[in-house]
């Protein structure tokens, strides 16, 4: 076995202050023998940092798995010295690994998945991001309860006394309380179809924010619609999906656009993270379109790795929108760097646009991208009575399609361009038998 | 950019042996999407074990002549590192990263996946029935007869 150790680096993070009620935290990081994490230790540190910890040390090896405890038992003693108050390990944790563990040094380790429910959890604060949280807690936790049982059945005798039963009973609530949750999502994802297909009955179009995290998302989605959404520099900022109507100054030639802000992507996360939020990132997948944002200020391999992820997930998510993608923060790469950095990611991207959301660069050729690639809308005629209800249907039509020409006579010819879903409504309406609704739509494509 | 996307249904054991195909895809794909489908090529085979050398040499005979980056799902290599994949078969070649590079892939596990069913259920023929094949015996003949060379 080849075993290279690097001497631990005590590296503070950003926050260098003593301060009694921030947790002091050591990162231990196994490396296999031809990797280089130094990309990723910088952002697993960025994540302790969000999970408010201040980085006391990190500590690496270079080493093959290690099945009992995942680094060297010398490492983690290593780890001990430094009195922290979490020792969190960036490589996962096996369910005997953090068993072997807390019997052998007594604490109970935390790995980088667990780090990532943990700053999820503090930052939930809507009611389905709670229960997201919850399901993704518990399904990486079952496992763990399960190993616990099977390894404290290995000492149990059966019969009276015998401990068994109750703790099968934990394993079996943390099952019907998932199931419940799952439930309870469906419910949450059902309504957010019934909202999305509203909004398009209402003539919007749907586009929404996927990227990395610390892409530069929220940025985008407040420089394109004038809001005010928390935007920082951090992960994992946003976790609720946040929609906002772009603003008529960046408007996309005449057509409505929702904007929706979504949680940030990451790399390595378990599969059944991204089946906890699908409700969520079902804004994504069913959205219109596809707004992709990186973070153009990375040095090229990690801008390479940040979107390979972001690829990675979409597909896992089944996004089959079309897809735009906005490299952000142009203003931030140094002179000469932007061929070097188009050119890594040449095969993941078709035609990017150049953007900086802080400067508000780029931002009228992204609206003009997002009108081009929405799908067109079809040109029909409709007949409405002329009377006040006719006419308020017509007010009604210049809020959700695009009036070409009105003629008033004995009734209201309106020749219109709209969406599918606006159509098929006022097809609806035009079957509807009560009194004057006597309309008709006539599809002229 | 133009790839190879390949991928093999089929690895697992029937009655000790693999009956394997592995369905090759030459197109053109952009970032997001299949521009243009070159051509399919399905490769049936059966081997005694499933190796490395076993999975290659399919590979390799499945995408002789035609031209691009080669792209398989991880699994069918065995989680190998990239630069031994290259070696092995002499060709560049990725694991796919695009959702480009994903759809053909996919596209090439659909055609292999029924590709493999049409050759497991020849012997329902009746010709082939009568003369004894079996499920393998079938896929033998498929093999042996290149009942497949006509989608090539």
């Amino acid at each position: 076995m080849i075993k290279e150790t690097s001497l631990p680096d005590v590296m503070e993070s950003g926050d260098s202050s003593d301060a009694p009620d921030i947790r002091r935290a050591v990162l231990v990081v196994r490396e296999e023998r031809e990797s280089d994490l130094g990309e990723e230790i910088s952002e697993f540190r960025g994540l302790a940092v969000a999970a408010g910890y201040r980085v006391a040390g990190v500590i690496r090896q270079r080493r093959g798995r290690d099945s009992r405890f995942q680094v060297g038992r010398g490492k983690i003693e290593e780890a001990l010295a430094y009195r922290a108050d979490r020792i969190i390990f960036y490589n996962p944790l096996s369910p005997g690994q953090h068993y072997n563990i807390r019997q052998e040094f007594g604490f109970s380790a935390m790995d980088r998945f667990n780090l990532i429910l943990e700053i999820f959890a503090s930052r939930a604060s809507s009611r389905e991001a709670k229960l997201q949280v919850e399901l993704a807690r518990l399904s990486y936790e079952a496992p763990f309860v399960k190993r616990m049982v099977s390894q404290r059945k290995l000492s149990e005798r059966a019969g009276f006394m015998g401990s068994g039963a109750y703790e099968e009973s934990i394993y079996q609530d943390m099952r019907s309380r998932m199931a419940k949750i799952r439930e309870t999502l469906k419910g949450v994802e059902r309504s957010g179809a019934v909202r999305r297909n509203r909004r398009r009955e209402q003539g919007f179009d749907l586009v929404a924010l996927a990227g990395y995290t610390n892409a530069g998302k929220s940025t985008l989605l407040n420089a394109l619609t004038g809001s005010d959404v928390l935007e920082k520099d951090q992960l994992f900022t946003t976790l609720s999906p946040t929609t906002r109507a772009i603003s008529s100054d960046q408007d996309a030639a005449g057509r409505r656009v929702l904007l929706t802000d979504t949680v940030g992507f990451i790399d390595d996360l378990p599969h059944f993270f991204i089946k906890a939020f699908h409700s969520t990132l079902s804004e994504i997948s069913c959205a219109d379109l596809i707004l992709l944002v990186a973070d153009l200020s990375d040095p090229p391999n990690t801008l390479r790795r940040k979107m390979v992820t972001c690829h990675k997930v979409l597909w896992d998510c089944g996004a089959t929108a079309p897809l735009i993608t906005a490299l952000n923060k142009v203003d931030l790469v140094p002179e000469g760097e932007l061929e070097c950095r188009m050119e890594a990611i040449s095969d993941l991207v078709h035609q990017p646009i150049l953007v900086s959301a802080r400067d508000s660069i780029g931002l009228s050729d992204l609206a003009g991208r997002i009108k081009a690639a929405l799908l067109p809308w079809r040109e029909v005629e409709i007949t409405l009575p002329n009377t006040p209800l006719g006419c308020g249907e017509l007010s009604r039509l210049y809020r959700w399609a695009e009036p070409l020409c009105v003629e008033f006579g004995q009734d209201i010819r309106v020749r219109l361009r709209a969406r599918d879903q606006v159509l098929d409504r006022l097809g609806l309406m035009a079957a509807d038998p009560r009194g004057d609704r006597d309309r008709r739509c006539i599809d002229q494509d | 950019m133009d790839v190879v996307a390949v991928d093999i249904s089929g690895r697992h054991e029937v009655n000790g042996r693999y009956y394997m195909l592995c369905a090759a895809v030459a197109a053109r794909i952009s970032a997001r999407h299949l521009e243009k489908v070159y051509q399919v090529r399905q490769y049936p085979r059966a081997t005694d074990t499933l190796g490395l050398r076993e999975v290659s040499d399919l590979v390799f005979s499945a995408t002789v002549g035609l031209s691009g980056l080669l792209l398989a799902e991880r699994g069918d290599f065995y989680n190998i590192e990239r630069w031994r994949v290259q070696s092995l078969l002499g060709r560049e070649f990725k694991y796919p990263e695009s959702l480009g590079e994903r759809l053909a892939v996919e596209l090439a596990h659909h055609i292999s996946l029924s590709g493999r069913r049409l050759c497991s259920e020849w012997w329902r023929d009746g010709s082939r029935e009568e003369e004894g094949y079996g499920i393998e015996g079938g896929y033998e003949a498929c093999v042996q007869d290149d009942i497949l060379g006509g989608l090539r």
